[in-house]
């Protein structure tokens, strides 16, 4: 059941009518059984799972509790063994197997299996880990009703892809729940109606051209078609992934919840590091905090503080897929980040002036575009054909993006140069019934006219 | 009570949008002209807006292979004025309601002249009650009153139902095509719209078709083979093989539902009128081929003949065009052949509307 189904606003729309009609006490277990119907729709095989770690988490949870300080530790690395082992197994087990059996030449998938990647695992075991580490730390109390806890693994918004919710927010919210106000309904349904718009009109429209580009590299040579399907795919990515997450985030509002923000307009950033306090975001604080300050930081000199930047981002980058193109991706974001780093930290976190800052913005969306050749190439050696094509490819045209999309990319950059100086979508919800109601119609108009509606492209995040 | 104000307000005003931009016809000022929705409303448009005399006017509708160009049955000055808003893909469904847009009451036209392939309802390969493309054809003509009777014509096909309703309701998601391709040359879109509008009459109505022939092509039955003659592709001949010597798919009945019911609906549209209703046996081809359909006492159009108001012309009555002198193609009748096909049909329409 996608986000961008209409089977799946049959089933928000009877979510969110069974939740307010019914008592508050059994609000709770409503949200719960319908976030259980929802991951059973992808493949009943793996609710199994989903029930299994949540399980062990939520039992670890309490024995670290009650532990004695001495002895809490062990509880703690059970979690993390059922939580690694089960995202080790399911997606990177055939990676590193394959590999291995390479290295000791043996033929290609001698010992892979052919294994089904559960929907959502990398994001609900790192919300899992998150909850048991912060119980460990003693930052976060273990939680006592079953029900609450299974909640906020599978709560449906934020299951398959995020964004990474915090225990004490979501608990924070769901222990002190209010009814949304005014402002937050409409805000809720603007960002359900805007994901939907970045998804179906903008993503999948650049998705054509993008898998069109990728799947048939050579049916499409010369450094424009290069240039080009580039641009698709880091247009696609972006309104793909934001478009999710602000349906997700939309609809927890809908629900009394309130989600971190993932995205803030990240191809206006004018560093590698800006960019990363941009994209991602839920994903980038988790990495900060369960894994680059534990390796040391920035605390142990500066040679530290790039290698715990490097093997960050690695293993961020091995986070989203199981492929060395991935690891390339992330350790070509550690070594830029690096650089930033060696040049000066400052430097690359201030914002520079007005006159500088398209050049610098251009050079991080330059960047960030030459990385996402290896997110999105099938193979390393896609990624060097890609790249030897950009620069060398030669004058050959092929008018490869319309030029419609030229402008509607115009035109959403327009507006996110006006988001990021008023936060005006902000203001919406709080401000004119009209001008609220002017934007809608626009966003359904641009569904309607643009948007890909013929079939559902599933989300791009939706495989990690 | 804010939020359900403004919310209310969103759906009540997108409504009233997308109404006023598909429901009322102000799309059309940019509509491609030759797309399939376009081809329908430039055709009704057109036919609309005709210079009409006080002779007895006669309409012909069909698919592509109906060859009348009213030119040549018009310069025969018979005393009956001859208009056509036959279209290339075209089916029966869309006739009905192409009719329905140009004669709303039914009573602009003496006869109506509807061409078919056959009288017996034989099987053809495509299944036209599920046919997608009569959506984008139609979309311009269909109403909200038209939602449970058009889309439960699709009732074989639950996704196609489900589609008809959501956009004869949400017309812009069958636009949508058009307006992408608006997008990209919006200004030379609009400079031939604008040209459709004012010209297309004229350009419809001066064409006379080409002079390419099948001349040469030569069909052995006794031994199944087709030999063309140099400067004709594989491609064609690949075709030619496929219409004369592919068996026909057998009898199912599934046509002859599907044209009892839209053939149907086109006489109930004309039944307490004065209009006539006349079929035609088009011209089999270049090549008829031996296996022609059984006769089928009930097939639509022999159930419908006898029924007040309905008349057959003879089966046999463009039998001297069936020739590939005459045919650019399996299907299609050349410049000449179409020449000849109106004149025929001309005279033979107005001797029998003289004769009533």
């Amino acid at each position: 059941m996608l986000f961008n189904t209409a089977e799946f606003f049959v089933f928000l729309a009877i979510v969110l009518a069974v939740f307010y009609a019914s008592p508050r006490a059994f609000r709770r277990v409503i949200l719960l059984i319908a976030s259980y119907v929802f991951y059973l729709s992808w493949n009943y095989k793996f609710v199994v799972l989903l029930l299994g770690l949540t399980v062990v988490d939520y039992g670890a949870a309490i024995a670290i509790e009650r532990a004695p300080a001495s002895r809490k530790k062990p509880f703690l690395l059970i979690s993390l063994a059922a939580n690694l082992g089960m995202l080790g197994f399911f997606k990177y087990y055939n990676f590193f197997a394959d590999n291995l059996a390479q290295l000791l030449r043996f033929p290609p998938h001698s010992w892979t299996f052919s294994i089904i990647l559960p929907l959502g695992i990398s994001f609900h075991t790192f919300q899992s880990i998150s909850y048991v580490v912060d119980v460990y730390r003693g930052e976060q109390q273990a939680i006592r009703n079953p029900v609450d806890y299974a909640l906020f693994i599978s709560f449906f918004p934020q299951l398959v892809a995020g964004p990474i919710v915090r225990a004490r927010e979501f608990f924070a919210d769901l222990y002190a729940w209010k009814h949304p106000s005014q402002e937050e309904v409409l805000r809720g349904v603007l960002l359900v109606t805007l994901g939907l718009t970045k998804k179906i009109a903008f993503a999948d429209q650049f998705a054509l051209l993008s898998d069109s580009y990728f799947q048939h590299l050579s049916d499409h040579p010369g450094g424009f078609a290069a240039w080009s399907g580039v641009f698709a795919f880091s247009m696609q990515i972006f309104f793909d992934f934001s478009g999710y997450t602000d349906m997700a985030i939309g609809m927890a509002l809908l629900l009394g919840f309130h989600f971190p923000v993932n995205f803030r307009r990240p191809y206006l950033a004018f560093s590698i590091t800006d960019f990363w306090h941009r994209w991602h975001i839920s994903l980038s604080r988790w990495l900060r905090d369960y894994l680059y300050i534990p390796l040391g930081g920035n605390r142990y000199g500066r040679l530290m503080t790039y290698r715990n930047l490097m093997l960050t981002m690695l293993l961020g980058g091995l986070w989203h897929g199981a492929s060395w193109n991935f690891v390339i991706w992330g350790g070509y974001h550690g070594a830029l980040l690096s650089i930033e780093r060696m040049i000066g930290r400052r430097e690359f976190e201030k914002k520079p002036p007005l006159w500088l800052y398209p050049f610098r913005a251009l050079i991080t969306f330059g960047l960030v575009y030459i990385g996402w050749i290896f997110f999105r190439a099938a193979t390393f050696a896609d990624s060097r054909y890609v790249i030897t094509q950009l620069f060398h490819g030669g004058k050959q045209y092929q008018a490869f993006v319309p030029r419609w999309m030229m402008y509607m990319t115009g035109a959403s950059l327009l507006i996110a140069i006006v988001e990021e100086k008023f936060e005006w979508t902000e203001r919406l919800s709080r401000g004119s019934a009209w001008a609220y109601a002017a934007f809608m119609i626009l966003l359904l108009l641009t569904i309607e006219l643009i948007g890909v509606t013929e079939k559902a492209l599933p989300f791009v995040y939706f495989q990690f | 009570m804010r939020a359900l104000f403004t919310l209310i307000s969103t759906v009540i005003g997108f409504w009233a949008v997308e109404f006023a931009l598909f429901h009322t016809g102000a799309y059309s000022l940019i509509l491609r002209h030759d797309s399939s929705t376009g081809s329908v409303e430039t055709y009704i448009r057109n036919e609309l807006k005709r210079n009409r005399s006080t002779a007895p006017q006669v309409l012909t509708i069909g698919d592509s292979r109906m060859g009348f160009l009213p030119r040549y049955a018009n310069d025969l000055q018979t005393g009956t004025q001859f208009a056509s808003i036959a279209l290339g893909g075209s089916t029966p469904r869309d006739w009905y309601y192409m009719l329905r847009g140009v004669d709303p009451k039914a009573n602009r036209y003496s006869a109506v002249v509807i061409a078919m392939n056959d009288f017996e309802d034989a099987e053809i390969l495509e299944d036209y009650s599920v046919r997608a493309t009569d959506l984008y054809y139609l979309i311009g003509r269909l109403k909200y009153s038209d939602i449970p009777y058009f889309a439960k014509s699709y009732q074989h096909d639950p996704k196609l139902e489900w589609a008809a309703v959501r956009g004869i309701v949400l017309k812009g998601l069958i636009y949508k095509r058009d307006f992408q391709d608006f997008l990209l040359h919006p200004v030379g879109r609009i400079q031939m719209s604008q040209a459709a509008r004012k010209e297309s009459y004229l350009w419809y109505y001066n064409y006379v078709g080409t002079n390419s022939s099948m001349e040469g092509v030569v069909v052995d039955w006794t031994n199944r083979t087709v030999t063309v003659p140099p400067g004709f592709t594989e491609t064609q001949k690949a075709a030619y093989e496929f219409q004369f010597l592919a068996p026909s798919p057998p009898y199912t009945g599934v046509r002859s539902a599907y044209l009892h019911q839209w053939l149907g609906k086109i006489y109930e549209h004309y039944r307490a009128s004065k209009t006539r209703l006349i079929f035609l046996y088009l011209p089999r081809g270049p090549f008829v081929r031996p296996d022609q359909p059984a006769f089928n006492p009930h097939s639509s159009i022999r159930e419908l003949s006898l029924q007040p108001g309905v008349m057959l012309l003879p089966e046999r009555l463009f039998e001297s065009i069936e020739q590939p002198g005459l045919f650019v193609d399996q299907f299609h009748m050349n410049g000449p052949g179409c020449a000849q096909f109106s004149r025929i049909l001309a005279k033979e329409i107005s001797h029998r509307l003289d004769a009533l």
